[in-house]
């Protein structure tokens, strides 16, 4: 049908192309025409002037068949082609962009589940380290507090001991010198008596 | 065959026996303790005196010097004992001194019956005293005793009694001191 309507578009424009050819080429013969006819012979075409004109016209629409029409078909067919191809075209690239798209949302899901997990990951690792750093502070403080008992301890003890040293030292000091200065020599002698009868044999083990 | 220290031992045993027959040869009883006596001083002055032991004991001088060397340095002492000590130098028999010591004191027993006991003292001993001490120590030791008095002040007080290398401390600053360390070491565990 399409192919149709473009040959009768065709033979429509021939005719016309025809009849301004005919008028371009004999004008004086159509003024001298209007002059000397009246009525009906008025509108009617003289045969004189309308079968050269005729002829003409077939001439021009065998010619214009023949030569122009197919160059201006194969110029329209070529039009259609690559409008048609374009339009192909223009439907892939959408196709495509429409592909791409789905292509990047799917990848911007995949990236934004990808840093949410990461996120939990590090929020999970933040939280065990931040657990472990606590347990390991807790234990040195624990530690620590353990070794400062133990050297409390060992400074009461150690303190003790010199105390009881010093007060050792003391009392013996105190015996020495009341033992020296306020015995007698007889109060000696007795002494040593008292002491070689209570000593240990020289056989003794 | 006689091993090295067999002829060491048999030489000791000579120069003790040398020495302890010439002093009662030379005056009794009396003679070998009074030798026995600067015996004792002279072993303590050689065993603090490490440059007069090693020249004695030399082998860079000859017997003759060592000999020498040893009647100049002992000329003070009794000359049985002076002369024993300058042969010992001079055959280098020096280093056996201590053992000739013992051995010196262990003849002393064997021959004379007697043991030398020191006794130490703040205050000197009266009659009495020596004889509760001879009767005692005669007793533990079995032989006649022959004391040595030495005074020290600084025993505070009591008696220090050595024979034969062993001692009996009875004195007040060895009681002192055990007073002193029961004192120090008594804890009841640190609680207050």
């Amino acid at each position: 049908m399409k192919m149709r309507a473009k040959k009768a578009s065709t033979r429509l424009g021939a005719l016309a192309l025809a009849a301004g050819f005919t008028t371009l080429a004999f004008p004086a013969l159509a003024f001298a025409s209007e002059e000397e006819s009246a009525g009906i012979s008025a509108i009617l075409p003289d045969m004189l002037e309308f079968i050269p004109m005729l002829v003409a016209f077939i001439i021009l629409l065998i010619i214009l068949g023949k030569f122009g029409w197919p160059k201006f078909e194969g110029m329209l067919e070529k039009r259609e082609s690559t409008i048609k191809d374009a339009l192909e075209k223009s439907e892939q690239n959408r196709i495509e962009s429409e592909r791409v798209l789905v292509e990047y949302k799917r990848q911007l899901d995949e990236a934004k589940d990808q840093a949410s997990s990461i996120v939990a990951e590090a929020r999970k690792t933040g939280e065990a380290v931040q657990a472990d750093i606590t347990a390991k502070a807790q234990a040195e403080a624990a530690a620590m507090i353990e070794k400062a008992h133990a050297a409390i301890e060992a400074e009461k003890k150690s303190a003790l001991a010199e105390l009881q040293g010093s007060m050792a030292d003391l009392s013996v000091s105190v015996a020495s010198k009341i033992i020296g200065e306020d015995l007698s020599d007889e109060e000696h002698r007795k002494i040593i008596e008292r002491y070689v009868k209570e000593a240990g044999s020289f056989n003794a083990e | 065959m006689p091993n090295n220290r067999r002829i060491q031992k048999e030489k000791v045993a000579a120069y003790a026996t040398v020495l302890v027959d010439s002093a009662y040869e030379a005056g009794g009883q009396d003679k070998v303790l009074e030798i026995r006596d600067q015996f004792e001083r002279i072993l303590s002055v050689v065993r603090s005196h490490m440059d007069l032991s090693n020249a004695m004991e030399s082998s860079s001088y000859t017997p003759e010097q060592r000999k020498t060397l040893a009647r100049e340095v002992f000329a003070q002492a009794d000359p049985i004992l002076a002369e024993v000590l300058a042969i010992m130098a001079e055959r280098g028999d020096f280093a056996l001194l201590s053992r000739v010591w013992d051995s010196y004191k262990t003849e002393l027993e064997r021959k004379l019956d007697v043991v030398v006991v020191d006794v130490t003292t703040v205050v000197e001993l009266d009659d009495h005293l020596r004889e509760v001490i001879i009767n005692k120590t005669q007793a533990d030791l079995g032989h006649n005793v022959v004391l040595r008095e030495h005074i020290d002040k600084s025993l505070l007080g009591g008696i220090l009694m050595s024979a034969n290398g062993r001692r009996i401390d009875a004195s007040v600053v060895s009681q002192l001191e055990h007073a002193r360390n029961v004192l120090k070491d008594s804890t009841d565990g640190g609680e207050c």
